[in-house]
């Protein structure tokens, strides 16, 4: 079986935000619920001042802290779908201690607030379990894997978009968006990038583009004192997380 | 030691019993009402988000759990250390350890997104990775021998061997309870201001703490808010030996709290310094320090102020304030610096308790009050075996 992994050449990323659109359309999330983010910082000050950009997908941890904490093993590595952490629907009790224990937020909990108003859910109000139903949305939904509109009290999350990559004929180490036969397994947010700063494919494949632009372009994993071990690499200039630094203090 | 119990001079009918009961009804009924939205609009009555996840009623738990932890410890020193001295209260601290884990666990069924799911969910999965799942098992564990110990002593088993045995299974099961409780929040590496391996060690001292001010509390209240009603063994107990009890374990809190602020203002790590610099320059800190704890320390030091029972009640009120500020502290405070957001979060994370939070908390302090007060009725909470009059 594959270990599905994601490389993201920051050098070429432009943080145009598209992957976060295609995601929220692929996966009918309402604001706020990004399971699939661009995150911008600053670092420094005049006249050496930085901004730096980092798309954030679940990363889909090798030791993934959010498993460990679940109470239910509603959350789960699933080995089987290559490495993907899915969150079981049926099982979560909405405890939100995955989210706690995620050092990458990656995690979210719809039932709250909402980001924006008008309340998405009160225009299209939620049938069939669903938190809410837009009119048009993705038939794909597996709540096993946390795939689909999520009901409400559980936590939802990035699923690299499995309905779409497990149906890649087996063995194909790369998921390239360029490639006709194999486009429509690609995640979304691969699939759209426009300058092509995204590559999704088999981490265990030795023949794989992932493996090599990982090890010739010096690719590394965010936040990697953590010990969870993320599936996805980055690479080119930037690629860290700022020390944390309030607005109000900088 | 005989089985042969005493009634000692609890009053079981009239004012104090009534008096629990109204506020137990009227919290139960103020919780409620302020709770309506979260029947109407589910958890988005809150005001946690997916940044912050964890708000007021997770506090709340983790206020009245432990504080049920330090009540079975109160009651333990009787009843599995041989401290006979506590034994007029043991029953009573017994019974009012009860009452606040069941408050706490309504405080923290409301807060989840499916109560219910987690009966089936949590026991056929057997996460056994996960620190939640422990102190699910040994906060039940306990409930249900505390229950058993109580139906032991209804039955004049004081000091039976069956009695002892659930005694000491009581007592074992509310530490490693508390224990697990703090590693919940201890075993976190990714949200440093609450990671440490000692973080027991502190839960464990704060809950201690936090159980002999609600056990002077509970039992100045159900004496009138003196001592005439009280046995003489009763009387020495709580002007002589319980208020030094609390002063040494105020003491011990204070320097701990004290260290850990300490430590936060001199740390160069954001999620720790700047959380801590954020508490100091709120006025809860300030109250949580002097009036929670400097100024109740200073009281129960005196030997003439600490025998009188209106200073140990106000020692009990502050320091119970103090240490629920303290929790709200810790809870709140490991997520204020926004996990991996950017820019989306530029600042500590901003956060205050809606009104349907505190409705479920005083909904569910309300249900434990009302289970205190028909133990008052039911139970003879002041009852000790014989040779400990």
């Amino acid at each position: 079986m594959a270990k599905w992994g994601m490389v993201i050449d920051l050098d070429k990323c432009t943080g145009c935000q598209a992957c976060t659109t295609a995601c929220s359309m692929e996966n009918n999330t309402l604001p706020g619920e990004n399971w699939q983010d661009v995150l911008y910082y600053h670092e420094g000050q005049y006249p050496s001042a930085q901004m730096k950009w980092l798309p954030r997908p679940c990363m889909q941890c090798e030791s993934p802290s959010c498993v460990h904490v679940c109470p239910t093993r509603a959350t789960y590595k699933d080995m089987d779908a290559g490495g993907i952490v899915f969150v079981d629907w049926n099982k979560c009790i909405g405890c939100k201690y995955c989210m706690i224990a995620c050092p990458y937020g990656v995690r979210f909990y719809a039932d709250e607030k909402p980001l924006l108003e008008p309340d998405l859910r009160d225009i299209f109000p939620g049938e069939g379990g669903q938190v809410w139903s837009p009119p048009y949305q993705n038939p794909e939904e597996d709540w096993r894997r946390g795939i689909g509109i999520q009901p409400k009290g559980v936590v939802s999350k990035c699923t690299f978009c499995y309905h779409r990559v497990s149906k890649a004929p087996p063995g194909t180490p790369d998921l390239d968006e360029d490639n006709p036969d194999l486009k429509e397994y690609v995640p979304a947010c691969v699939r759209t990038c426009p300058p092509k700063a995204r590559f999704f494919g088999d981490l265990d494949n030795p023949s794989s583009e992932v493996n090599r632009l990982i090890g010739d372009k010096h690719g590394v994993r965010l936040l990697d004192h953590t010990g969870n071990r993320p599936q996805v690499y980055y690479l080119g200039a930037g690629a860290g997380v700022p020390a944390f630094t309030p607005k109000t203090k900088s | 030691m005989s089985n042969e119990a005493v009634m000692q001079d609890a009053p079981r009918d009239g004012g104090v019993p009534i008096l629990t009961l109204l506020v137990a009804l009227i919290a139960i009924g103020v919780g409620i009402y302020a709770s309506l939205p979260l029947l109407a609009e589910g958890h988005s009555a809150f005001n946690t988000t997916s940044n912050l996840a964890w708000g007021l009623p997770v506090v709340a738990y983790v206020f009245l759990a432990l504080s049920s932890t330090g009540l079975a410890m109160v009651s333990s020193l009787a009843m599995v250390f041989g401290w006979k001295d506590f034994y007029p209260i043991a029953k009573r601290c017994l019974w009012l350890a009860v009452a606040l884990l069941i408050a706490g666990f309504i405080s923290l069924a409301l807060e989840l997104g499916h109560p219910f799911r987690m009966l089936w969910a949590i026991p056929l999965n057997l996460q056994v990775q996960s620190p939640l799942f422990w102190m699910g098992v040994w906060y039940l564990i306990a409930l249900v021998f505390m229950v058993v110990k109580l139906a032991l002593l209804q039955k004049e088993e004081w000091s039976t061997s069956a009695s002892r045995t659930v005694g000491i299974a009581t007592f074992v099961s509310e530490i490693l309870a508390a224990v697990t409780l703090a590693l919940v929040f201890g075993m976190m590496a990714m949200r440093p201001y609450w990671y440490g391996s000692f973080v027991p060690v502190y839960f464990l001292v704060t809950a201690a703490l936090s159980g002999v001010a609600f056990a002077t509390l509970f039992t100045f209240f159900a004496h009138g808010l003196g001592t005439s009603s009280m046995s003489p063994r009763m009387t020495h107990l709580m002007t002589e030996t319980m208020p030094k009890i609390f002063a040494a374990l105020l003491g011990t809190v204070l320097v701990l709290a004290v260290a850990r602020v300490i430590t936060g203002l001199w740390s160069n790590q954001p999620e720790i310094a700047l959380v801590t610099r954020h508490f100091v320059d709120s006025p809860w800190f300030h109250v949580q320090l002097w009036l929670g704890m400097v100024l109740p320390f200073i009281l129960l030091l005196s030997p003439k102020l600490r025998v009188q029972p209106i200073i140990q009640l106000l020692a009990a009120v502050l320091v119970l304030l103090g240490v629920f500020i303290g929790r709200y502290e810790y809870i709140v405070g490991g997520q204020l610096v926004p996990l991996f957001k950017g820019t989306w979060y530029p600042d500590l994370i901003a956060y205050t308790p809606s009104m349907a939070e505190w409705g479920i908390v005083l909904f569910g302090v309300g249900i434990g009050l009302l289970i205190y007060a028909i133990g008052m009725w039911m139970f003879r909470l002041d009852d000790a075996p014989a040779d400990a009059r």
